[in-house]
């Protein structure tokens, strides 16, 4: 005896060998509704973490103005430490080094008076120069440079997202 | 009641009980009868949810406070006591950067025992951190992973890598300086691993830096998702430590363990039998493996020491709240870090690491030790006299050496690479030659040499094990204490009286 459910033909008592009639046996079609649930799974477990990443960030701007240039004495290096960076103004022209050490991200210290000074790293001591270079301790790399401009209203202008080279200046 | 009336005598008092626990309420929601027997002192563990966790009958070795020193119950009891006091202070602190902070302040000011709230949750907290080390090094040193404990095993290191998370992600609520900055360097490590780990560190944050998302994401998981996590892996934990056949113990005749001393006689009354309630498929406790003389009712005899050790930790952690606030520094300044910045004592050792490199450091190395700690039982699982101590006192010598040799070479190494480290001799040097050369890739070869060679020397696994998790010890130790105590201002060595920064 058996009974027809649709297309499938399944024996009566279950687990019975197939009938000639019968296209798929009973333990595919149970594999395949096995893996096809969680397979569907996969879709709202990646929406889940895409969900993760927020598309809007209301953080503090990337670019912003700083002072006007006649502000900066020359020959100095200022500290904006709101920004969390240091102005460099000498003969070349002004540049914009980013305070914020590469190796977890602490602020590192200012730098002393003369000409060697260098400045230090609080969280693990990493120690730079003032072309940015690591002296020493555990930070893998450089201080970032940032890209200077002027605003209309004639102040400077920094994008910490477009980073330069260390000799890259920028003049008035 | 009729057989309790003899011995409860005839005061008002005792006929007043009788009257209650004859009841039909009463009795509705206790079924067994008065716990005077054996019958009914198991079913009073049997048939109540909240104990039913722990078997009807328990050996008398598991009773002994030498064996397991109560520290899985210490951490159990101190996490209940995190729930209770971390539930407390959710009435009053709300995850805002414009708030927290002030919400701390009204905390420790303004509302009434929230002081004492506060820091009972942050001494727990502190507390169980170590209670979770200290129970890890214990079932390390008892042997007490070998099989069928394995899995169980590796649910521990879980528990204990989870633990780590909750005091992280904790660490970021009060938003002060050491929160902030703690958290800065924390997230930031999270960033080495390659390939992923912006990724990581911008779905951590919910950002590009510590802000309002990161701290509402840091609550979350410190209030809801992680105590939820741990709740389940425990409840799984604990069920395995029964189904594993109860804790581990010196096989009969292997030397120690006569089920007498401890326990007292225990009053397993021969004649009974006991039925489907003591007994259940594969490794139980009394599946051919003891007699049952060996073993005494859970109730009372377990569930009491279970008390004494709640009240006891209950206690301890209440005087120490009494006595010591936790600290709060000034609100977070995301300009500027103390100077210097330290993350808690417990990440202490991985901080001085990290401050020879982040990605060895912060990431590979212990990657690798948590790794390595949840392999032991695959590695070993010679059925070699678990539940003693140190194994023999060959193992206990080794265990003694082997510490000591990690916590020597700590200081050895790090004199080393300031006199000779890669970037004082050669200034360039490409940062990956800086990552493999370090004291913390320097301290994983030279253990892996050494625990590799006790294995050929002896040709125990065991003892192979011994010598590594004695000198990851003893080396963890030394670091912590280093960052603790010895690491200053610009993170440059002081000794501990000339510290300036503020401690925690
Ligand atoms: C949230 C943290 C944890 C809690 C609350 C906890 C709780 C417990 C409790 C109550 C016991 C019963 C015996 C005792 O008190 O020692 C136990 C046993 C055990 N724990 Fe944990 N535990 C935790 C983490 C760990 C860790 C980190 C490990 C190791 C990596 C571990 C491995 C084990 C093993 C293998 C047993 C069975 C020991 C034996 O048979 O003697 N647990 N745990
Ligand atoms: S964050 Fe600057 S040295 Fe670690």
């Amino acid at each position: 005896m058996s009974k027809d459910y649709g297309d499938y033909q399944l024996e009566e008592g279950g687990r019975g060998e197939a009938k000639e009639k019968e296209s798929v046996s009973r333990r595919s079609l149970l594999s395949i509704g096995w893996i096809a649930s969680l397979v569907s799974l996969i879709g709202p477990g990646l929406a889940n973490i895409r969900y993760l990443f927020p598309n809007v960030l209301y953080e503090t701007p990337t670019a912003f103005k700083l002072r006007k240039p006649a502000e900066y004495p020359p020959n100095s290096i200022s500290f904006e430490e709101d920004r969390r960076l240091f102005v460099f103004n000498d003969r070349h022209g002004f540049r914009a080094m980013s305070a914020v050490c590469t190796h977890l991200r602490c602020t590192v210290g200012p730098f002393g008076p003369g000409k060697g000074a260098t400045s230090r790293c609080p969280c693990h001591g990493s120690l730079f120069d003032k072309q940015g270079r690591v002296l020493s301790g555990p930070a893998p790399r450089s201080l970032d440079f940032f890209r200077l401009t002027e605003s209309p209203d004639g102040r400077l202008q920094v994008d910490t997202q477009d980073i330069v080279s260390a000799d890259m200046y920028f003049k008035v | 009641m009729d057989d309790a009336s003899g011995t409860l005598g005839k005061s008002k008092v005792s006929r007043l009980v009788n009257w209650i626990v004859s009841t039909r309420v009463w009795r509705s929601i206790i079924r067994h009868g008065n716990p005077d027997n054996d019958l009914d002192r198991m079913q009073a563990v049997f048939t109540n949810f909240f104990l039913h966790i722990m078997p009807a009958r328990v050996h008398v070795h598991t009773l002994r406070p030498t064996a397991t020193l109560g520290l899985g119950v210490i951490a159990l009891f101190l996490f209940f006591i995190l729930i209770i006091t971390g539930v407390l202070l959710m009435f009053y602190y709300v995850p805002s950067v414009d708030r927290a902070y002030n919400d701390m302040k009204d905390l420790q000011f303004v509302v009434s025992y929230g002081v004492i709230l506060r820091n009972m949750h942050r001494w727990a907290a502190h507390g169980m951190v170590a209670a979770v080390f200290i129970h890890m090094c214990r079932v390390f040193y008892t042997g007490s992973y070998k099989p069928p404990r394995e899995f169980n095993w590796v649910l521990g290191v879980v528990l204990w890598v989870l633990t780590m998370f909750l005091s992280f992600t904790g660490y970021l609520l009060p938003w002060d300086q050491l929160a902030f900055w703690a958290i800065t360097v924390g997230s930031s490590i999270a960033a080495y691993p390659p390939l992923m780990g912006d990724t990581i560190r911008f779905m951590l944050l919910g950002g590009q830096e510590v802000g309002q998302g990161a701290l509402l994401r840091f609550y979350v998981l410190h209030v809801a998702i992680l105590p939820i996590v741990i709740s389940m892996v425990l409840a799984v934990h604990l069920w395995r430590v029964r189904k594993d056949g109860g804790l581990a113990r010196p096989r009969e005749g292997a030397g120690g363990a006569h089920p007498t001393s401890a326990v007292g006689s225990g009053d397993w009354d021969t004649g009974k039998t006991y039925g489907l309630m003591a007994l259940a498929r594969g490794v139980t406790p009394v599946v051919g493996t003891q007699a049952p003389e060996e073993e005494v009712t859970a109730w009372p005899h377990l569930t009491f020491r279970l008390l004494v050790v709640f009240v006891a930790t209950l206690t301890a952690v209440t005087a120490v709240s009494l006595l010591f606030d936790a600290p709060l520094e000034e609100i977070a300044n995301p300009t500027h870090p103390p100077n210097p910045s330290k993350a808690p004592w417990y990440f202490l050792g991985l901080q001085e690491l990290v401050s020879y490199s982040a990605l060895v450091g912060g990431v590979i190395v212990p990657g690798l030790a948590v790794l390595g700690i949840m392999l032991i039982p695959y590695i070993d699982y010679s059925p070699e006299a678990e539940g003693v101590w140190f194994t023999s006192d060959r193992g206990r010598k080794l265990a003694w050496k082997s510490s000591l040799a990690g916590a020597v070479s700590v200081p050895i190494l790090i004199i080393l690479n300031a006199q000779f480290g890669l970037r004082t001799l050669w200034a360039n040097a490409p940062q990956i030659m800086v990552d493999i050369v370090n004291p913390a890739t320097a301290l994983l070869i030279g253990m892996a040499i050494f625990s590799s060679t006790v294995v050929r020397r002896t040709g125990s696994r065991r003892l192979g094990a011994i010598a590594l998790f004695s000198s990851f010890l003893g080396a963890l130790i030394v670091l912590t204490i280093i960052g603790t105590f010895f690491r200053g201002a610009n993170w440059v060595f002081v000794l501990p009286w000339e510290q300036t920064g503020a401690g925690h």
